[in-house]
C-alpha cells in the first residue's frame, strides 16, 4: 500500500472503532439520566439498579472510547500534519470546545460510577444531567470539525496562505447544524437499540422479569422518540447536500447522467465504466423531488463534474442504501413492538417481535457507521472540499503501513479483552463473586 | 513578553504541569504496583489501585487538552512535531491505550473475579513505558536535531534515541514515581503511610540525581538548551526545583504529609517550568520560534475566549471530584 493509502485506511479503521465507543458514550446517558429521574419521581428503586447496573459496561467502554479518541488526537498529526497545519487555527477551535465538554463527561461520569456511596441521590442524578449535555456537546463540536470539511469556510487563500481567518465562521459552517442533529439523533437511536436488544435476548430465554421489561421498553422508548426525528434530519440532510455539496449526492444516488425528473435508484451496484446501476429499482422522479421539492428538476450526474474531482459511487451508494436499510429495519421492528404493546396493554413475550429486535439490535450502530461513511467517501478526493486533496495532506514521513499494522494490533487485543469481559460473565452469570478475592492473589 | 503566542505557550505549559502533577501521579501509581514489596506489598498495591480509579481518566484529559492546544495554536509547530517523533508518539499512545483498558478491565472485571493478574501485569508494564517515552519525546525537541530544510522538517529517524532523551525519559518516569507514593501518604495511616513515605522519599533522591545528571548531559548533547538552562531566567527555575525537592524531603522524613504533597506538586511544576523557560522562545529549539509556529491572531484570541469559558466551568467540577474522591482511597468507604 502506499502511503496515502494507508493513512486513510489507519484513520478510517481508528475512527471507525472510536466511533463505536463515542456512540454509547452519548447514549448511554441519556438512558442513565432518564432512569435515575424515574426512580427519583417515583421512589421506585427498580430503576435506580437499572442504571447502576449499566456502570459496568459503561465505565469500560467510556475508557476505551477515551483511549481510542487520544489515538485519534494525535493521529492527526502523525497522519496529516499537512493538513493540520492548514486547517488547524480553524478547526483547532471545536476541538478544544469538544476537549472542555470531553473534561466535564470524564469528570461526572466518575462522581456518577464512584460516588454512590459518597453522594446523595439527588446528585447522582445530577450527575446524568451535565453526562447528558456534555456528552452531546462534545459531539456536537466535533462534528463541527467533520463538517468544515464539506464546507471549508471562515478563512481566504492568498498565495497559498491562510488570510482573514474567523474561526467562528469556520465553526459554524454550513454543513454544521444537520450534520451535528443527524449525527447525535443517530448515537440516541444506535443505543436504545443495541440495548433493547440485550433486554430482548434475556427475554427470548425466558427471563421474563419486570426488570428486563422496563429496562426493554426503556431503551427503545429512547430509540423510538429519535427514529422519526432521524427521518426529518436525514432529508434535511439529504436537501442540503443536493444543494451545496452535489458531487456527493450524486455518488450517494448513484446518479451518472445530469437528468431532470431523475429517479431514485434503491440498491444496485453502480458500474462506472457503463454509467449505469446494475440490478438496481427505480423509482421515477423520486430524486428530483427529494432533492429540489420538484419532481421536474434537473438534478446534476456525476458526468457534470470534472472527472477525478468526484467521489467513487462504488464506496458511496452501497453504505448509503445500508444505512437507510438499517433504518427502515429498525423502524419496522420498533413499530412492531409499540402495537402489540398497545394493544395488549403489556410487553409482549412474542418469539418474533422479540427477535426481530434483537435482529435490529446492531443495526443502529451499522446505521451509524454506514453514515459516516457516506461522508467521508463523498467528500473524496478532498480532505477539504476545494482547498486540498487527501493526497496533498498526507505525511512526508515514510513507514505509515507498520503504523497501520501496530493500531491494527492494538485494536485488535482491545475488542479481544472487552468481548472477553463483557460476553462472558453475562452468559457465565453470577456465582464468582465468592471467588474473586481468592484470584485476587497476586505474585 | 504579554503576546498572544507566549500566552498560547503558557497554556501549554500549564496543561503539561496539569497532566505531570495529576495524571503523571496515575502512571506512578502503576509503577509502584510493579514495584511494591515487603509485608504490605497487596495493600500498597490495593490503596492505589483504588485511589487511581475515579480520577484517571479526568487527569488523561489534559494530555488531550496539550494536544488540541498545540494543533490550535502552533499548528506549523504540532505537524513538525508529528512528523518527525512517530515512534515514541506511537509507543506513548500504545502505552496509554492499554494502560487505559488493563485498568478498566481489571477493575470492572474485579466485580466478576476475572484475569487479574495478567491485566495489573499489562498495567504496570505499560505506566512505565508512557512517561518514559514521554519524557524521550519532549526532551528530543531540545536536542537541536530536528531541523527546517527549504520550509519542511526533518530529523533522522533514530535522533531522538541519545544520551540526554534517555536521561529525559528516565526523568518522566521518576516524576511520576515520585509523585504517586507521597500523594499516598495524605490519603493513608499507620504502617502502609510509612511504606509510601519511604518510597517517596527514595523516589526523590532519584529524581534529583537524575535532573542533576540531565544537566551535563545536555551540556555534550544538547548544548544550545543547556546554555540556555545555565544563563537565562531558566536558572531561577532549576533553583526553585531545587528548593522545593530538598523541601519535600525534609517534609516527609518530618512526616508533614500535607505540606510534602505541595512542595512535591511543585517540585515537578518547577522542573517542567525550568524546562520550557530554556527552551523558550522556541517550540523546536533553534529552528522554529513560537512566533513562527503560532497560529493567525484570530485564531489566538477565540481559543482563549473558549479557555476562559472552558475554565469555569472545568475547575468546580474538578474541585468537586477531588472533594469527593479525597480521603480514604477506596471509594467505597467513606470519605
Amino acid at each position: 500500500m502506499d502511503n496515502v493509502l494507508s493513512a486513510r485506511a489507519l484513520m478510517g479503521i481508528s475512527l471507525g472503532f472510536h466511533i463505536i465507543y463515542a456512540t454509547i458514550g452519548i447514549g448511554l446517558p441519556f438512558m442513565l439520566m432518564i432512569a435515575e429521574w424515574l426512580s427519583l419521581r417515583s421512589g421506585d428503586e427498580l430503576y435506580h439498579r437499572l442504571a447502576r447496573s449499566w456502570i459496568r459496561p459503561a465505565g469500560v467502554l467510556f475508557a476505551i472510547g477515551a483511549v481510542s479518541g487520544t489515538i485519534l488526537s494525535f493521529e492527526l498529526g502523525l497522519l496529516w500534519p499537512r493538513f493540520m497545519a492548514f486547517s488547524g487555527p480553524l478547526i483547532g477551535l471545536p476541538f478544544s470546545m469538544e476537549g472542555f465538554a470531553f473534561f466535564t463527561e470524564a469528570i461526572f461520569l466518575a462522581l456518577y460510577i464512584y460516588g454512590e456511596q459518597r453522594l446523595s441521590r439527588r446528585m447522582l442524578f445530577f450527575c446524568t444531567i451535565i453526562l447528558t449535555i456534555a456528552s452531546a456537546a462534545s459531539a456536537v463540536f466535533v462534528i463541527s470539525a467533520n463538517a468544515w470539511m464539506n464546507t471549508p469556510t471562515g478563512f481566504r487563500l492568498v498565495n497559498g496562505a491562510l488570510a482573514d481567518v474567523n474561526p467562528l465562521n469556520a465553526l459554524a459552517n454550513p454543513a454544521w447544524a444537520h450534520e451535528a442533529v443527524h449525527g447525535t439523533l443517530a448515537a440516541y437511536v444506535a443505543t436504545g437499540f443495541a440495548m433493547a436488544g440485550v433486554y430482548a435476548a434475556a427475554l427470548l430465554r425466558g427471563r421474563a422479569s419486570d426488570y428486563n421489561k422496563r429496562a426493554l421498553t426503556l431503551a427503545l422508548t429512547v430509540a423510538s422518540v429519535s427514529l422519526p426525528l432521524m427521518l426529518v434530519s436525514g432529508d434535511w440532510a439529504a436537501y442540503f447536500v443536493a444543494n451545496h455539496e452535489k458531487p456527493k449526492l450524486a455518488a450517494m444516488e448513484a446518479h451518472f447522467t445530469t437528468t431532470r425528473g431523475a429517479p431514485l435508484v434503491i440498491g444496485g451496484w453502480p458500474d462506472p465504466a457503463s454509467g449505469k446501476v446494475l440490478y438496481g429499482i427505480e423509482v421515477p422522479k423520486l430524486l428530483s423531488v427529494l432533492a429540489h421539492r420538484d419532481p421536474e428538476s434537473l438534478v446534476e450526474g456525476l458526468d457534470a463534474f470534472t472527472p477525478g474531482s468526484t467521489p467513487d459511487p462504488r464506496l458511496v451508494h452501497p453504505f448509503f442504501d445500508l444505512m437507510v436499510g438499517s433504518f427502515s429495519i429498525m423502524l419496522v421492528a420498533a413499530l412492531w413492538f409499540w402495537w402489540l404493546r398497545w394493544r395488549r396493554r403489556e410487553v409482549p413475550m412474542d418469539k418474533w417481535p422479540l427477535r426481530a429486535l434483537l435482529f435490529a439490535s446492531p443495526l443502529g450502530v451499522i446505521a451509524l457507521e454506514s453514515g459516516w461513511l457516506v461522508t467521508e467517501f463523498g467528500r473524496q478526493p478532498w480532505i477539504a472540499r476545494g482547498h486540498m486533496r487527501v493526497a496533498q495532506g498526507v505525511t512526508a514521513q515514510t513507514g505509515i503501513g507498520l503504523m497501520l499494522f501496530t493500531f491494527l494490533l492494538v485494536y485488535l487485543a482491545l475488542t479481544a479483552g472487552l468481548l472477553r469481559l463483557l460476553v462472558w460473565p453475562a452468559t457465565a452469570g453470577k456465582g464468582m463473586q465468592s471467588t474473586q478475592e481468592d484470584r485476587h492473589v497476586d505474585p | 513578553m504579554w503576546t498572544l503566542e507566549n500566552l498560547a505557550a503558557g497554556t501549554v505549559l500549564l496543561g503539561l504541569v496539569m497532566y505531570a502533577v495529576f495524571g503523571g501521579a496515575d502512571f506512578g501509581g502503576g509503577i509502584w504496583t510493579a514495584l511494591a514489596s515487603g509485608p504490605r506489598a497487596r495493600e500498597q498495591r490495593d490503596g492505589l489501585f483504588h485511589a487511581i480509579g475515579p480520577v484517571w481518566e479526568t487527569n488523561h484529559v489534559w494530555l488531550i487538552f496539550v494536544v488540541v492546544t498545540l494543533f490550535t495554536a502552533f499548528p506549523k509547530g504540532f505537524a513538525a512535531l508529528c512528523t518527525v517523533l512517530p515512534a515514541p508518539l506511537v509507543i506513548a499512545l500504545i502505552g496509554i491505550n492499554f494502560r487505559g483498558a488493563a485498568f478498566a478491565f481489571r477493575h470492572f472485571g474485579r466485580q466478576t473475579g476475572q484475569h487479574i493478574p495478567f491485566m495489573a501485569g499489562i498495567f504496570a508494564v505499560s505506566s512505565i513505558l508512557t512517561p518514559f517515552t514521554f519524557g524521550m519525546a519532549m526532551t528530543a525537541t531540545a536536542t537541536g536535531r530536528i531541523v527546517f530544510v527549504n520550509d519542511s522538517v526533518q530529523a533522522g529517524p533514530w535522533f531522538w534515541i541519545g544520551p540526554f532523551t534517555l536521561v529525559g525519559g528516565l526523568v518522566g518516569m521518576a516524576i511520576c514515581a515520585y509523585l504517586a507514593p507521597i500523594y499516598m501518604t495524605v490519603r493513608t495511616a499507620g504502617e502502609l503511610r510509612k511504606d509510601y513515605r519511604l518510597r517517596g522519599i527514595i523516589a526523590g533522591l532519584v529524581l534529583g540525581i537524575l535532573t542533576t545528571v540531565a544537566i551535563p548531559v545536555a551540556m555534550v548533547d544538547a548544548p544550545l538548551f543547556a546554555g540556555r538552562l545555565i544563563a537565562s531566567r531558566a536558572t531561577l527555575f532549576v533553583v526553585l526545583a531545587v528548593i522545593f525537592g530538598i523541601t519535600t524531603e525534609i517534609l516527609l522524613l518530618r512526616c508533614r504529609f500535607l505540606l510534602a504533597q505541595i512542595a512535591a506538586a511543585g517540585t515537578v511544576t518547577f522542573t517542567l517550568t525550568g524546562f520550557a523557560a530554556a527552551m523558550y522562545p522556541d517550540l523546536l529549539i533553534g529552528q522554529l520560534s513560537l512566533a513562527a509556529a503560532a497560529a493567525p491572531p484570530a485564531t489566538l484570541r477565540a481559543f482563549f475566549a473558549v479557555l476562559v469559558i472552558g475554565i469555569i466551568i472545568l475547575a468546580p467540577s474538578l474541585l468537586l471530584l477531588y472533594r469527593t474522591f479525597r480521603g480514604e482511597p477506596n471509594p467505597e468507604l467513606p470519605g
